[in-house]
């Protein structure tokens, strides 16, 4: 058993932190405020590679292995965490399904613009009824000739905003609950696609989170992903892995503000001393690190589990619950380590506290995980 | 036309650094280390000339250490280096930059490079001395401290830092040195395609006893980090008061006043 990153994951770990330290922590807090992740700083991840990290090179990608993927996700998420769900749906809840599930000609034709970052890619499963019960989706699909026409509306997108390539869950008859749910790829661009809003949040604000309606949209029998009928299966293999990308932002972001909560309770001087010397302190920040620590061994041990081809949907739920719990307790305790500074917006701990709470609910709730582990410890 | 780009891995420096066991330089558990920032330098404006020059061009990376260099050598293989030598010593740290530069003479002199770049200095020890040196044993021109860099069919146009900051330009004939002062350009980061290309790059090992080939002439004999910071000097009193006493403090203790 080897706990240390190779030196070819520690070479990639220490570029994309030099990558984020001089082109994302600056912008940060400006990110948070504006509700936008610049353009520029979108293609530079792109160029960077960190759009495809894990996808095959012949199709765009960088050709790295899931730990890389979620040691991108996490260094990105140190400093801003709206930028780090941007990577983390486009690539593994878009990106992934479509190399997974899709024909060779469908990979070739939508991976390379998504590995690049040319397009931003989405998710649309959730509806405004259907959430953890992702078998209730009621946008449905008719067969018109050689297309399929959808009709419904989702919402809660990452990433919806950029109106890229998305993965599309429908189903063809509600009543057959999950086993009528089907996949599709979508250029979001097609007619009939409408934007109804961008959600205004309490965190993760850069990130765009979009609700849809779909008109008559009209998508080619060949966007079809799988078979007709394998869209839940889909959709869950999908976010099994999807976890993994939460764990790390989440991770990432608890992260971030423990480094900051760190450095303060050195810096700050209360009755003559640094806060860091009272155990009231020493405390907190052993307690943080030590959940830290955790929810990192859980997810290294997921990527490199799916990395292996071994099964890691038990690990992959158990990181996401970790990290998540993680970040927002780590936050927290950020916060009450900052005292009244904490509080105030012009500290980044504030911002990773609002960033922190969505983790324990996308891409499955954290009670959903706690089915999934349970469910698997009785089967 | 070759070109070789020496390089050295420095512990991060904002570290603490302790002595070690025999006082004579740091102790390296617990640290954490990463390219020269000069070197970085170096790399970029190597591989900048690789690219310019195109596939008859051949670029080297070269480090000597332990095996935890090959980790900065494979960051310059993924910024576009063509191949690495890793010149394979455990006990780098100890020696002095004359053998150091002896090691990478004996690598480079039967090898034809036409143009070698290396980092002005290293950030731990800051000698300044390596590149030089390796340009003399080899019996070739050198130039050191560039914050500018032109090639063109065998002359090198390198703009030089002087002191005060006024600059020079000189011109050299190949086969030359160059040492790379920070500033030279803008170090590029490693994409991630690049590194996975880089894994299939080859990294030669060479143990270090068939290159070195001198003894040292300068030793280091101990080690000493600075002192812990006191608490800083509190002024009171009335203003009038506590500017008389700055002022007294910059003219005893600085230069800002005299």
């Amino acid at each position: 058993m080897n706990f240390e990153l190779s030196q070819d994951h520690k070479v990639l770990q220490s570029a994309v932190r030099d990558f984020v330290e001089k082109e994302i922590k600056p912008i940060a807090m400006k990110i948070d405020e504006e509700h936008m992740i610049p353009d520029t700083l979108v293609a530079k991840m792109g160029e960077m590679g960190l759009l495809g990290s894990y996808l095959p090179e012949e199709y765009g990608g960088a050709g790295l292995d899931m730990l890389s993927y979620a040691i991108v996700v996490e260094e990105v998420s140190k400093a801003c965490g709206s930028s780090g769900v941007l990577i983390s749906a486009h690539t593994s809840l878009c990106s992934g399904p479509i190399y997974t599930f899709g024909t060779e000609e469908q990979k070739k034709k939508w991976l390379p613009p998504l590995n690049s970052g040319d397009i931003i890619g989405c998710f649309l499963l959730t509806e405004p009824d259907a959430g953890s019960d992702a078998g209730a989706i009621s946008t449905t699909y008719t067969r018109d000739g050689d297309d399929y026409i959808i009709n419904g509306a989702k919402m809660f997108i990452t990433n919806g905003g950029y109106k890229g390539t998305g993965v599309i869950f429908a189903t063809s008859d509600k009543n057959l609950k999950h086993k009528g749910v089907s996949a599709f790829i979508i250029d979001l661009q097609s007619h009939g696609v409408v934007i109804l809003k961008n959600e205004k949040k309490m965190g993760i604000r850069g990130s765009y989170t979009t609700a849809f309606a779909f008109d008559n949209v009209r998508i080619p029998v060949a966007n079809l992903l799988g078979q007709e009928g394998q869209g839940f299966k889909i959709a869950m293999d999908t976010l099994n892995g999807g976890r993994i990308g939460i764990a790390s932002q989440a991770l990432g972001i608890a992260e971030g503000a423990f480094a900051l909560a760190l450095a303060y309770s050195k810096e700050r001087k209360q009755f003559g001393a640094p806060i860091c010397d009272l155990q009231a302190i020493q405390f907190k920040l052993a307690d943080m690190y030590a959940k830290i620590e955790t929810s990192k061994l859980m997810t290294y041990k997921a990527a490199c589990l799916k990395d292996a081809k071994k099964s890691y949907t038990m690990e992959s739920a158990m990181c996401k619950m970790l990290a998540s719990e993680a970040a927002t307790f780590v936050t927290k305790e950020a916060i009450q380590i900052h005292g009244g500074y904490g509080f105030i917006c012009d500290y980044e701990v504030e911002r990773m506290y609002r960033d922190a709470k969505i983790t324990e609910i996308y891409e499955g709730t954290n009670e959903v995980q706690r089915v999934v582990i349970s469910k698997l410890l009785l089967s | 036309m070759k070109l070789l780009v020496c390089i050295k891995q420095v512990p991060d420096m904002e570290s603490r650094f302790k002595p070690d066991a025999a006082g004579v330089w740091f102790a390296e558990t617990d640290l954490a280390f990463r390219m020269n920032e000069y070197d970085e330098y170096a790399v970029e404006q190597a591989v900048q000339l690789r690219e310019k020059l195109g596939d008859g061009c051949e670029l080297t990376v070269l480090s000597i250490g332990p095996d935890r260099v090959v980790e900065a050598i494979k960051k310059a293989l993924a910024m576009g280096c063509d191949n690495a030598a890793h010149i394979q010593d455990p006990a780098a740290s100890g020696k002095d930059p004359w053998q150091i530069a002896s090691i990478i003479a004996a690598y480079a002199k039967d090898k034809g490079f036409d143009l070698i770049f290396t980092g002005m200095q290293s950030q731990d020890r800051g000698s300044a001395q390596v590149g030089v040196t390796v340009a003399e044993l080899l019996g070739i021109a050198s130039t050191s401290t560039i914050v500018g860099f032109d090639y063109d069919n065998g002359t090198i146009t390198a703009k030089r830092e002087l002191e005060g900051g006024i600059k020079g330009v000189v011109k050299m004939k190949t086969p030359a040195l160059v040492t790379c002062q920070l500033g030279l350009n803008i170090p590029r980061y490693p994409t991630l395609p690049n590194i996975m290309k880089a894994k299939k790059k080859e990294i030669a090992a060479i143990p270090v006893a068939d290159l070195l080939n001198a003894d040292s002439l300068a030793t280091t004999t101990s080690f000493h980090p600075p002192a812990k910071k006191g608490g800083g000097i509190v002024l009171e009193g009335d203003v009038a008061d506590q500017v008389d006493k700055l002022i007294a403090i910059l003219k005893d203790k600085t230069a800002v006043l005299r």
